[in-house]
């Protein structure tokens, strides 16, 4: 068999006219508007509503998903928000406990030594003045003392000259002398 | 069209005669007549292993209309255009059931989430962009459209298919339908005097002698304009069929043409199936492309009307 014996064309075929290439057919026309009619009648009713349909009812599901996400998203973000700021605020809170109670041991310190430096001071001036007291009761007593060693050395000078009157004067002026000036007792 | 059958004419001859005994086949390879076959409309369908089978012509179903003669015989294109929208009907209505099914809680999967992409795509991308408020009432139209369009384009690149939408009078009946439902609703939407807007035009601030000018001259342009739109619609599709198939059946014609040559055939055979291959990949994009065109290209009509001022 040789291969231009072989003809794709089938023998039996009618070989239509190009000259129908451009002409219209109505026939067919009239085929295709009965067809397309049909289609999108059947496809209208029985495949894009309910696909269409379906199709909003995924969208708005999804749509809700996503609002339903981001609202609870939201109010998780708000309790975090304010478990934070409870934390905080008791973190403050405790810091000013501390600070408080610092402060008011402080306070109780610097009173305490407050007192404690009165009280010592109450003290040192009422031993100061007992001293003073003291010491004066002792010049007394030593003054008096003298006075009366100095009365009995006069005595005794006096009982045996007595006759002096130079002696005399020299006692009387002495005594004078101490009495007046006070100056060697105090 | 006449020039085709001669464009092989001398190699043809020579075909003719070494072809001494054609055992079972009538007469020389014919380029031309292999075309024609393949895409012209008759009222026969070649099946595999039977061959031809002619249709019978129904009498009763011609007749008249107001001068038109209208045949309702069936033919292979008749057959082809019922066959893809038995095809799309079946698909869609699938795909519909699938994804609308009660409680399908997963996602629907292969052909079905196939198509649902393709209606969504449709329905966000064309309707509501180009045709934009109100536009829920025309995805069904713009739907059909597309899937009956691209199912007619890839019957023609089945085995013994053939695609109605290589025919001009099934690309210009959808057209018409499209130019009536362009007009319609934008009639609808416009009313009367809005409708008059956009066939008697006059640019806003114009007044007195310019202004019947430019009506004058804006007039022939506008109507023409309404009749160009589905015009280029029909012959687009049509043309880009039509020429597809030419050239794969070209390509694989080469092969009968030059079968008689003993020290290229083989070589002309391996060159005609790599292009022939190649340019079918091609025919499939565009089978995709031109259903989208004519889909988005109604959309867009449909809106430019209904957005007209």
């Amino acid at each position: 068999m040789t291969a231009a014996g072989f003809n794709p064309v089938p023998a039996a075929a009618e070989v239509p006219s190009w000259d129908s290439l451009f002409a219209v057919d109505f026939g067919l026309a009239v085929w295709t508007v009965l067809t397309f009619g049909a289609l999108l009648f059947v496809l209208g009713k029985f495949a894009w509503r309910p696909l269409m349909a379906a199709l909003d009812a995924r969208e708005k599901s999804i749509q809700g998903d996503i609002d339903e996400a981001k609202r609870q998203r939201d109010e998780a973000e708000a309790l975090l928000a304010e478990y934070r700021e409870q934390l905080a605020d008791g973190r403050r809170q405790a810091q000013a406990l501390v600070a408080e109670s610092r402060e008011a041991a402080e306070e109780l310190r610097r009173e305490l030594e407050a007192k404690a430096r009165d009280e010592s001071r109450v003290i040192l001036a009422n031993a100061r003045r007992e001293i003073e007291r003291e010491r004066d009761a002792a010049v007394d007593a030593v003054r008096r003392e003298a006075v009366e060693v100095a009365m009995a050395a006069a005595s005794r000078l006096v009982d045996e000259r007595l006759d002096s009157e130079r002696d005399r004067k020299l006692v009387t002026d002495y005594i004078d002398d101490l009495a007046g000036s006070g100056g060697a007792w105090t | 069209m006449i020039g085709m059958t001669r464009i092989f004419a001398p190699l043809q001859e020579q075909a003719a005669a070494q072809d001494t005994a054609a055992a079972g086949h009538e007469g020389p390879f014919n380029l031309g007549d292999m075309l024609a076959h393949h895409i012209l409309n008759a009222p026969e369908y070649e099946l595999p292993f039977i061959g031809a089978v002619h249709f019978p012509h129904w009498d009763w179903a011609v007749f008249q209309l107001g001068g038109l003669q209208v045949d309702l015989s069936p033919t292979k294109h008749m057959v082809l255009l019922l066959l893809a929208a038995v095809i799309t009907a079946a698909m869609t209505l699938f795909a519909a059931r699938t994804v609308a099914r009660p409680g399908a809680g997963v996602a629907p999967r292969g052909l079905a989430n196939a198509i649902e992409t393709v209606v969504v795509f449709l329905r966000d991308d064309l309707c509501k962009e180009y045709i934009g408020h109100g536009y829920q009432r025309f995805v069904p139209l713009i739907l059909t459209l597309f899937f009956f369009i691209l199912t007619m384009n890839l019957l023609g690149l089945v085995p013994w298919g053939g695609s109605a939408t290589g025919n001009l009078a099934v690309t210009a009946t959808l057209a018409v339908i499209v130019f009536l439902v362009i007009e319609i609703s934008g009639f609808l939407t416009l009313g009367f005097r809005g409708y008059m807007k956009t066939i008697f035009f006059t640019p806003p601030g114009t007044s007195g002698a310019i202004k019947y000018l430019m009506l004058a001259i804006m007039t022939p342009v506008e109507l023409l304009g309404k009749f160009t739109k589905p015009f280029a619609l029909a012959v687009r599709l049509f043309a880009n069929m039509t020429a597809g198939h030419m050239m794969i059946f070209t390509l694989i014609g080469f092969i009968f043409i030059f079968g008689h040559i003993a020290f290229v055939r083989w070589a002309v055979a391996a060159g005609s199936f790599v292009f022939v291959s190649a340019i079918l990949l091609l025919e499939l994009l565009i089978a995709f492309i031109q259903a989208y065109i004519f889909a988005m290209l109604s959309a867009v009509f449909i809106g430019l009307m209904r957005h007209e001022h």
